[in-house]
């Protein structure tokens, strides 16, 4: 069993409305901590509106702050977020793909520290976000893109009212056979 | 077990020897910098190398001098420009002044300077206020090469948003006056270069040097993992006089180091704390 054990989520700016929808969409109970890197600018607030309809509390965490199950992170203006074994790593690095915080330093660094214990969900409409899914996929962790339709570039899609089935889906993952 | 989950485990493999060789070849302990840092950006000075793995970046490393300085020079965080953050020198500039004007001598360690813009907006800041005639101001960096281009006193021109940050952060002049134009490049007032005092220093090594009345460590340990951090903070604690002041990033915090309860931290200033034990 590879039990779930962080869900990180990347999105552009233009899916800032969407992403409330999934974060009011996430049981109450998660069972896992949540890292959202959304692409934001300088004098953006979005914790509030973020956090209005989500069950779980959303908070911009301070540098190696330990990870809870059941809370979300949200990446701070200005910083990359990263995550390093249940601790927050927040990061001054240049922009990447013109925008800081980016998605692929999260997806990239989920995928090293939680290898198959690591899904992400990429709301897609940018080129950030993709080399990030790749490597989750290589590391054996679970990826998807938000959406409708047959898979994308060998990536599967789950539209945005299913995400809930999706999560508990990987929660209760059966034994894979690519176990060590 | 599948090829790629065995290449990872090769470069974590790599990566360990790699860090071995630097520490007991050049006294650098990089071992316990935040890792997922560490590795992209190690990943990314392979690709501008040209090399396929951090063991090629070993031999290459171990046998030339220049090869471990890029190396430095690629750990630390690239430059940001003059005044990149006007709500903290503002800050400075409204909470922390005013204490420091009652004081008859002053020393200001900027830690971790890099390439020097923040201490250069600083010590502008420290002349505008009038304390730059009783003020030593010291500003350290691991990198000789990066404080060679800080002792240099030339930065790249400041832009129209450089401008505006430096009215926001409450400058009282033009920041045209600290520098003399030539081509794309702003040679700083020889007043502001030969004030500060550049010296390579350390963080995760190194003893305290000194005792300071103020500590500027912004963004710096976020390079280090939780316990060098800690122990990083020890040593800051032990440089800074009582009711000296301690400017931390804009998302850092003192809750975790070891004298989290003798700060005390300054209202809607960001992150400034105040010694009081």
């Amino acid at each position: 069993m590879n039990p779930l054990g962080l869900l990180v989520v990347g999105a552009p700016r233009g899916a800032a409305a969407e992403v409330q929808t999934l974060l009011a969409a996430l049981p109450r109970g998660l069972s896992v901590p949540v890292a959202l890197a959304l692409h934001r600018g300088a004098q953006e607030l979005l914790v509030g509106p973020l956090g209005r309809r989500c069950p779980l509390p959303v908070v911009e965490p301070n540098d190696k702050e330990e990870l809870e199950a059941g809370r979300v992170y949200l990446a701070p203006t200005g910083y990359h977020l990263l995550v390093d074994r249940d601790v927050v790593v927040l990061s001054r690095e240049p922009s990447e793909h013109g925008q800081r915080p980016a998605i692929d330093p999260l997806f990239e660094s989920a995928a090293d520290t939680y290898g198959p214990a690591a899904a992400g969900l990429l709301f897609g409409g940018h080129e950030d976000g993709w080399a990030g899914l790749q490597a989750l996929r290589e590391r054996g962790g679970r990826a998807a893109v938000i959406g409708e339709g047959a898979p994308l570039e060998g990536i599967e899609r789950v539209p945005l009212s299913e995400v809930k089935v999706w999560l508990a889906r990987l929660s209760y993952a059966p034994r894979m056979k690519a176990q060590p | 077990m599948s090829t790629l989950t065995h290449g990872a485990e090769l470069e974590a493999l790599e990566l360990e020897l790699l860090l071995e060789g630097v520490r007991r070849q050049y006294g650098f302990d990089l071992r316990h910098y935040s890792r997922p840092l560490l590795l992209r950006r190690l990943r990314r000075h392979l690709r501008e190398e040209r090399l396929d793995t951090f063991s090629a970046l070993q031999g290459r490393v171990l046998h030339d001098p220049e090869a471990m300085e890029g190396l430095l020079g690629a750990l630390a965080c690239p430059p940001e420009a003059l005044f990149s953050d006007p709500a903290f020198l503002q800050a400075f500039r409204t909470r922390v002044v005013p204490v420091l004007r009652t004081w008859p001598s002053l020393r200001v360690w900027h830690a971790g300077c890099g390439s020097g813009e923040d201490t250069y907006a600083l010590a502008i800041l420290l002349m505008e206020e009038g304390l730059w005639g009783r003020c030593r101001l010291y500003a350290s960096d691991i990198s000789e090469g990066l404080l060679a281009e800080a002792r240099t006193g030339v930065l790249p021109l400041p832009r129209e948003e450089d401008v505006r940050n430096y009215q926001e952060s409450g400058g009282r002049r033009a920041l045209a006056d600290y520098y003399t134009r030539d081509g794309n490049w702003a040679v700083l007032h020889p007043a502001l270069r030969d004030g500060v005092f550049f010296t390579q220093h350390n963080l995760a090594t190194d003893a305290s040097f000194n005792e300071f009345q103020v500590i500027l460590c912004r963004d710096t340990l976020l390079a280090f993992n939780r316990s060098l951090a800690s122990r990083v903070h020890e040593r800051l604690y032990e440089s800074l006089s009582r009711f000296g002041f301690l400017c931390l990033g804009r998302k850092e915090s003192v809750a975790r180091a070891p004298h989290a309860a003798a700060y005390e931290e300054l209202e809607d200033t960001g992150r400034v704390y105040r010694r009081s034990a």
